[in-house]
């Protein structure tokens, strides 16, 4: 899959899912942790793992942490 | 050439599988028609074998890799990824042993086997494991050994790894096992292997006369304990130390 917006948006919103925690909307300012989403460790251990898997890079593993939606976007978008 | 493999076929990462147990247990997987990969420093007759033979060739692959060093280790199951596309087992058999007095070990010998039996595991477990959870399935088996639970005299260092992986097995026994991934240890007693080197003949002798099974272990002994925690049909038995040593410390 490419690091497209649309692409990327697609598979966080299918790993959502799966963990049962998608929003009504998801927006780029969206908090993915406590007040936000509210991903746990574990699945936002998840999350890297499956976005380096479908595109290769993987935001978390950069050395700052996405905090929300839009800084997953904006890495790929950088990288792009 | 990458390929998606049958269904019915595993994928299994056997760590430092070029001899002794090691080797055993690649031999078992390669026997139960799975496809495995391998790595060691360097490459040995039974490798080359495998990678020969027209029965295992297309299910083999051997990389050469020094897993102390964490580049190698993310290098060599991201080429396991891209050739077969899943890891679904796990065997982290890679270790070296030096014996020695403690209070004599050079601080050489002591970085060599830390770096390897501890490191070198906790990296190829970290990158095998976000494969594992992004598919929420898999198998992990961390080969420690008796002496990780009993000591031995003059193997302090290497005791001392083999007791970290055990925490290391229930550690990520709980951390993974809500996402279907069972992570277990096996603590092999003495084996008629390259590792039981460092004993001469006479403690061999007596390790056989104190066993009950009469005899040393065999690598075929540990294999098929492997594949009874990673078949298909164990996903509860998880977080636990198996001890296979003929009996000896029951």
């Amino acid at each position: 899959m490419t690091t497209a917006p649309a692409d990327v948006e697609k598979t966080i919103t299918e790993f959502l899912n799966r963990v049962d925690k998608m929003p009504p909307s998801l927006t780029a300012d969206l908090a993915l942790y406590a007040d936000g989403i509210g991903l746990d460790s574990l699945e936002t251990a998840e999350l890297s793992a499956i976005l380096e898997d479908e595109h290769g890079t993987d935001p978390f593993n950069d050395g700052e942490m996405p905090e929300t939606v839009g800084d997953i976007l904006a890495f790929y978008a950088a990288s792009a | 050439m990458s390929a998606v493999p049958d269904s019915t076929q595993r994928v299994v990462i056997v760590t430092g599988g070029s001899r002794g147990l090691g080797a055993g247990i690649v031999r078992s997987y390669l026997d139960s028609g799975d496809l495995v990969a391998t790595c060691a420093r360097s490459i040995t007759p039974e490798v080359e074998a495998w990678m020969a033979d027209p029965e295992t060739a297309d299910r083999f692959l051997w990389a050469p890799a020094d897993l102390s060093k964490v580049e190698d280790a993310d290098a060599f199951v991201k080429a396991v990824v891209e050739k077969w596309k899943r890891i679904d087992v796990l065997i982290n058999n890679a270790g070296v042993a030096r014996d020695g007095i403690h209070s004599l070990f050079s601080d050489d010998d002591i970085d060599t086997v830390v770096d390897l039996n501890i490191k070198g595991t906790l990296y190829v477990s970290r990158a095998v494991s976000r494969r594992m959870l992004a598919r929420r399935s898999g198998s992990i088996v961390n080969i420690s050994s008796i002496v990780g639970l009993s000591g031995y005299r003059g193997l302090a260092t290497y005791s001392a790894t083999k007791a970290a992986l055990d925490g290391l097995t229930r550690a990520l026994a709980r951390e993974l096992g809500s996402r279907g991934i069972v992570v277990n240890g096996i603590a092999p007693g003495y084996l008629r292997t390259e590792m039981s080197h460092g004993l001469d003949e006479d403690q061999l002798n007596q390790i056989v006369r104190r066993t009950p099974a009469g005899r040393l272990g065999d690598p075929e002994d540990i294999a098929r304990v492997c594949q009874f925690l990673t078949g298909p049909g164990n996903s509860y038995l998880t977080g636990q130390v198996i001890v296979v040593d003929g009996g000896l410390t029951s």
